[in-house]
């Protein structure tokens, strides 16, 4: 079985997420966990970065969506950052270009959840 | 039919004593005809004798055979003796023969005979005698024959013959004749000497009191008050009977007999005393190891029927809790991820203290220190502030982490409220009872998650089949067209689907999907999902009306981490157009007729279940094609082009386009074979992990 990993990063301002490997329905339990964690923990503001990760399943998709009306009734965000032409196909696809903002770069995403950020313009 | 033989020796067995009883009642009658001067023989003297030799010698084995001479219950047969020997004694002192006897004894051998009562007396004094020294040597034998070693029988049988022989030399004069032989020797010293050796085997035999060692402490204790009677009484009666035994005016033989028993008696009571003394210190620790002993058994028979997590722990604290003698004892496991510790089981732990689980600080203190640890001073020890928080009354503590072979599963607690609660060997004897308990827990788990593949197996292939049953069976019937569809199913349910709805005698809706995530959730979502559309299907007459209207019903029902992507499209025969919409799933390639290139058709929408409808309703895009004679349409899902090699390659969409553009002037049952062996042959050894469907219309 291919692995999956996730490597969280705090800021004052957000909470990153750098996910790894394959994100399946075998592996989508440990996102969950994850962002349940940031969830309890009361970080609304996460950025997921797609970097590393080489696939990803409609089960790894349905993980965001789990979470985002949780996150946006409490004035934070899922920004998403750094895929792949590939996975950017599935989100595509799917229509998830319009639920989410997704960037290329890193900087980009957490420059958001910068205070006094620009109102988000997507991309 | 074994017990009955058993039962009917015992009676044979026990009528037999009335052979050696009869010899003795011919003894007695010989006696009256003495008395009364009927017939006098002097030689009858010896018939007397050797009779009751006879009777002695033949009543030895049948009275060890008696039920109650083997029964193993050591503490029975040691009440028994106790009040056979106070019996004896009490009866002594209330018929008072000691006076009697000594006066008898006194005015001569003849005096038996000089009066019936005294004869009486004697006779009945000797039988009773006789008796108690043969049911003492039968207590005794059970006694020594607890625990049979090599040399126990043998030792045994040479004190019976020595016992015998001794007997035997007071009437047959046996040291006159071997004094014969040799100027050295003379009746006394034959007799002294095998009265030494006799007392010698006597004396070896009392040492065979192991049956002391599995008395637990209170039975010892018992045995120790009984003892301070018992021994002094059975030395006073032997040394009554010693001066005045009326077994001895009786017959010589049975008199020296008699006197051997009871000495026999005191020597092995007083050594198995003497020993039990220096038995009762150590008696507690012995306890405590029996009783350790005993927890480890019912532990290790534990792990072979106890498959049940719950109980299992509840039983390895409950008998911790008996090998350590603590007042709280819990249990705790690692997380598997590494997490938090938590109490799975407890002893004397409240209810705040079992919630709220250990300190952090103490957690990491046992992976860093995995190894059993012993401590008698909590309150001066590093743990001390942190233990303190947590729970009060913890002076010793023990802890003995659960390791198996690769990483530490969970720790074992025992503690005391006061200091130095603990010794070394409660450390080591909890240390060997951790090892058992993580092959108990090891086991259980196991079984636990076999038991759980096996469930989700069995799920899985309720899954598939109500998969299966979902999709149709037969083609639809499609004037001018062919139709053409395959649903491969990979081993875990993928959640793809297609179907048919004939909506009027010139259309026909057409829907591929795929639920996302897998398994059983997956096959009830599909089945929800051909309930939607079968209903909303004659309703619409535009594909995106219906597919905004399924999105609506869907979003209300499904996890928010749940949703289908799908095309629906209408084919109309008569129009020979077909328009469709695309929610989420993968593009729709048409080659058509004319011309070389494959359009990859993606009209904008997002997947069903994702958004309330707004959003879903604004991106959604209707395209209608018309088709000329020749064009050909493919529709599939997204296992086709994420197959995987054993490289990890996938199949990718490009060249799934390429195969279709190739192969497109194939008849749909062949492009359809093609497509498949394409990609089973693209991934090889590699397993599939999701669905593959196909569906092919070809204008005709």
């Amino acid at each position: 079985m291919e692995n999956f990993q996730v490597t969280r990063l705090d800021s004052e301002q957000m909470s990153t997420l750098k996910i790894g490997g394959f994100l399946d329905a075998h592996t989508a339990p440990a996102l969950e966990e994850a962002i349940q964690r940031l969830v309890d923990e009361g970080r609304f503001n996460i950025v997921v970065d797609f970097k590393d990760l080489s696939y990803i399943s409609s089960a790894g998709l349905g993980v965001f969506m789990g979470f985002i009306e949780e996150i946006r009734g409490k004035n934070g965000d899922i920004k998403m950052c750094g895929m792949s032409p590939k996975i950017y196909r599935v989100f595509d696809l799917l229509g998830f270009p319009t639920i989410y903002q997704i960037f290329d770069q890193l900087d980009e995403a957490a420059a958001l959840f910068e205070p006094n950020a620009a109102p988000p313009s997507g991309n | 039919m074994k017990a009955h033989h058993h039962i009917a020796m015992r009676q044979l067995s026990s009528r037999s004593l009335l052979v050696p009883l009869g010899l003795f009642l011919a003894a007695v009658l010989l006696d009256i005809n003495a008395l009364t001067g009927i017939v006098s023989v002097a030689s009858m003297q010896y018939l007397r004798e050797a009779m009751i030799v006879l009777a002695l010698i033949l009543s030895l084995p049948i009275i060890y055979k008696q039920s109650w001479a083997l029964d193993r219950n050591v503490l029975r047969g040691l009440k028994s003796l106790f009040y056979l020997i106070l019996g004896t004694y009490l009866l002594l002192l209330l018929s008072s023969l000691e006076s009697f006897a000594v006066a008898t004894l006194r005015s001569g051998e003849n005096a038996l005979y000089e009066s019936l009562l005294g004869y009486t007396v004697i006779t009945a004094w000797t039988l009773f005698s006789s008796i108690f020294a043969l049911v003492a040597f039968a207590m005794l034998r059970n006694l020594i024959f607890i625990k049979q070693k090599k040399n126990t029988a043998l030792n045994f049988l040479l004190l019976m013959l020595g016992l015998v022989l001794y007997a035997l030399l007071s009437f047959t004069h046996l040291g006159d004749i071997a004094s014969r032989f040799s100027y050295r020797f003379n009746g006394e010293t034959v007799g002294y000497f095998i009265l030494f050796v006799l007392i010698n085997l006597m004396v070896i035999n009392s040492f065979r009191i192991s049956w002391l060692n599995y008395l637990n402490k209170k039975q010892k204790l018992v045995i120790f008050a009984g003892g301070l009677i018992l021994v002094p009484l059975q030395w006073l009666l032997y040394l009554k009977f010693h001066t005045a035994n009326p077994a001895a005016l009786f017959s010589p033989v049975l008199g020296r007999f008699v006197d051997m028993g009871f000495l026999f008696l005191s020597i092995y009571l007083s050594v198995a005393f003497i020993v039990l003394v220096f038995y009762l210190p150590t008696a507690q620790i012995y306890d405590r190891k029996m009783r350790q002993l005993a927890s480890m058994h019912d532990l290790s028979r534990t792990i072979s029927a106890e498959f049940d997590q719950t109980k299992l722990v509840e039983t390895i604290v409950k008998l911790a809790v008996q090998v350590t003698e603590a007042d709280a004892c819990w249990l705790m496991f690692a997380d598997a991820g590494g997490g938090a510790w938590r109490i799975v089981a407890s002893h004397n732990l409240s209810e705040e203290e079992q919630t709220a689980g250990m300190p952090e600080r103490i957690n990491r203190w046992i992976i860093e220190n995995a190894e059993p640890r012993l401590n008698n001073h909590v309150a001066k020890s590093e743990l001390n502030i942190s233990m303190a928080v947590w729970k009060r009354d913890v002076q010793s503590l023990l802890t003995v982490p659960l390791n198996t072979s690769e990483k530490i599963i969970g720790c074992l607690f025992a503690s005391k409220r006061l200091e130095y609660g603990f010794e070394q060997d409660d450390l080591d004897t909890l240390r060997a009872f951790g090892e058992q308990a993580v092959v108990a827990i090891e086991n259980a788990r196991l079984i636990e998650s076999s038991l759980v593949k096996e469930r989700l197996e069995q799920e899985l292939r309720i899954a598939h089949d109500a998969q299966m049953k979902l999709l149709p069976k037969v083609m639809p019937d499609l004037p001018g067209f062919i139709l053409e569809a395959v649903c491969l199913t990979a081993n875990e349910v993928g959640g793809d689907y297609y179907d048919f709805f004939r909506i009027d005698a010139n259309r026909l809706g057409i829907v591929i999907g795929d639920v996302s995530g897998k398994g059983p959730q997956a096959a009830f979502i599909m089945a929800e999902l051909k309930g939607i559309m079968e209903a909303l299907a004659r309703h619409h007459d535009s594909p995106k009306q219906l597919l905004i209207a399924a999105n609506e019903t869907l979003y209300q029902t499904v996890d928010r981490n749940t949703f289908v992507s799908v095309i629906y499209g209408i084919m109309d025969i008569r129009k020979r157009c077909f328009t469709f919409c695309r929610a989420g799933q993968c593009p729709l390639l048409l080659a058509p007729a004319l011309g070389e290139t494959v359009h990859v058709l993606e009209p904008g929408g997002m997947g069903l279940g994702l958004d309330r409808g707004a959003l879903f309703a604004k991106g959604l895009e209707e395209i209608n094609l018309r088709l000329q004679k020749g064009d050909l349409m493919l529709m599939y899902t997204d296992g086709a082009i994420e197959a995987r090699n054993a490289r990890g390659e996938e199949f990718t969409e490009i060249r799934l386009v390429g195969l279709f553009q190739q192969h497109r002037n194939l008849s749909p049952p062949q492009l359809k074979e093609r497509l498949i062996n394409e990609i089973v042959r693209f991934a090889g050894s590699a397993k599939s992990h999701d669905d593959l469907t196909f569906l092919i219309v070809k204008a005709m």
